[in-house]
């Protein structure tokens, strides 16, 4: 398993509390890039600007990828632009929304 | 892409001492209630002890619970931070001791209540001042912004209105206006501060619980304008005592509310999230009931006994749609707030809980339910008279209250 898969798989952990779906399979995350060097860095959103866990998943986001031995230094970017929509989510994620 | 990471959050200590203290009141309040129920079956709405629960009600629970909430909601709604926290908690006692003293004042000695009004009034402006300085530096205001600040000046004309009262009360300056000042004073809070309030957060918590997308923001403007005008329109019709002018303005008030109720009615069919919580529902279903009151107020303005109803329709208002609304947020922001408090610091670490684990959901509805019929049965006792119906229906309901208020509590245990 290459250490970007293995990324995805810790991301996978992380969940939206509120909607009790994770962050992989709600679309938020746009990008993950991992350097020669074991950095990474990951590219995410939240459904709304203003969302009140803005902090705890962002912060969540880092500790999952810093709980992989490998990993260097990781960096999380969050973006409003492009915005979310449900077509980022996963048929996993729609399917637990009930969809 | 645009890089945006900022850490707006509050400490949480800041809103649960006012979600505290609002509950202990909300339990208050109805004890008092409770206690003095016979007067107000005989139609004595005006007495020391029911402006005292009354107050306790609208300044101890919702108007503290409202403060708790926007110090939560304010940073992350509009994504700036709170100005400074220090002065919050310091605004907190303020405003706690007033509120505290001025119900006291109120039930044993009202003449006397000039002082402690004073106490909440700077614990208000406190809080005035420091939203003030909280919004002003929001990157880019919005119709959120334009709600939740005229929210904030119709609260301040309600403390002005009130303050007004009781020096008019104690002085008797300005004594031929002290009709219009009071309905001014009920105007201004019930449906100016109250109903903006939650018309604007509305607009951003409904999406975001109903994970809802892809929906137009232009009727908020509308219902803005609409409602704006309404408030407008009656305020200057209590001064000129035309008939014309409140008929126009409570169907504007109507009118706006409509426009609301349909807006957010679009936004729902526009969900993602298929099943809704309960405690949601019910605030939602507080929306419908909000529409239904003022529509009950425009038709009966045209009855003879409207001087008679309006009093219990304005209890049926404050309870329905304010209070329903309040209480179907609150178990959304209470497990959010100790669930932050908890586990954000674990999440990403440990298999941690949603924040639908954080309470029992099971008992939401039927207290909920009951809610709705106990004050529905107060409702029916204070126009009929009928004391029995009203001791059955005032006992369920404040039985009912302290159990959501200790459901609430319990979510601090998790």
């Amino acid at each position: 398993m290459s250490l970007k898969e293995k990324v995805l798989e810790a991301l996978k952990s992380v969940y939206d509390p509120e909607l009790n779906i994770n962050v992989v399979d709600l679309g938020l995350i746009y990008n993950v890039e991992v350097t020669e060097e074991a950095d990474v860095e990951i590219t995410m959103t939240l459904t709304t600007p203003g969302c009140p866990l803005h902090d705890s998943i962002t912060s969540g986001v880092r500790y999952s990828v810093q709980g992989i031995e490998e990993t260097r230094n990781v960096e999380v970017n969050l973006v409003w632009e492009p915005a979310w929509s449900p077509e980022k989510m996963t048929p996993e994620g729609l399917r637990l929304l009930g969809r | 892409m645009l890089p945006l990471s900022k850490g707006n959050e509050t400490n949480i200590k800041l809103p649960f001492s006012f979600i505290i203290f609002s509950l202990i009141a909300l339990v208050l309040s109805q004890i008092l209630v409770l206690v003095n129920g016979q007067m107000l079956v005989n139609g004595s709405f005006r007495l020391p002890a029911i402006w005292s629960a009354t107050h306790i009600l609208v300044l101890g629970w919702a108007l503290m619970v409202a403060m708790g909430a926007m110090y939560q909601l304010v940073p992350v709604a509009f994504l700036t931070k709170i100005w400074n926290e220090k002065f919050g908690f310091i605004q907190f006692i303020v405003t706690a001791l007033g509120i505290a003293s001025f119900s006291w004042m109120l039930y044993v000695s009202p003449q006397n209540a000039l002082l402690p009004g004073i106490l909440m009034l700077l614990g208000i402006l406190m809080f005035l001042f420091q939203m003030f300085m909280t919004l002003r530096t929001q990157a880019k205001p919005n119709i959120l912004t334009v709600f939740v600040g005229s929210a904030l000046v119709c609260l301040f004309l309600t403390i002005f209105l009130g303050i007004t009262l009781i020096f008019s009360l104690q002085t008797g300056l300005a004594a031929e206006y002290y009709q219009a000042i009071f309905k001014s004073h009920l105007l201004m809070g019930v449906t100016g501060w109250f109903t903006l309030l939650i018309f604007g957060f509305s607009y951003k918590m409904i999406p975001m619980f109903s994970l809802s997308h892809g929906f137009s923001m232009v009727q908020a403007r509308y219902v803005y304008g609409l409602y704006i005008s309404g408030l407008v329109i009656t305020l200057i019709s209590f001064y000129s005592s035309n008939s014309i002018l409140l008929k126009a303005g409570f169907f504007f008030l109507l009118a706006g509310f409509s426009v609301f109720s349909w807006h957010i009615s679009i936004i729902i069919k526009k969900r993602l999230k298929k099943n809704l919580d309960k405690s949601f529902s019910f605030a939602l279903g507080a929306i419908g009931l909000g529409n239904i009151i003022h529509l009950a107020a425009f038709i009966g303005l045209w009855s003879e006994q409207f001087s008679t109803l309006i009093g219990p329709l304005v209890y049926l208002y404050l309870l329905l749609w304010i209070v329903l609304s309040i209480m179907g947020y609150l178990y959304k922001i209470v497990p959010f707030l100790w669930w932050t408090y908890k586990y954000s610091k674990e999440i990403g670490k440990q298999a941690v809980p949603s924040l639908k684990d954080m309470m029992n959901e099971k008992i939401v509805a039927p207290l909920f339910t009951l809610f709705v019929v106990a004050v529905l049965a107060v409702f029916l006792s204070i126009i009929f008279k009928t004391i029995l119906l009203f001791n059955i229906g005032q006992f369920v309901l404040s039985i009912v209250l302290i159990a959501i208020a200790l459901s609430i509590l319990s979510i601090l245990k998790k």
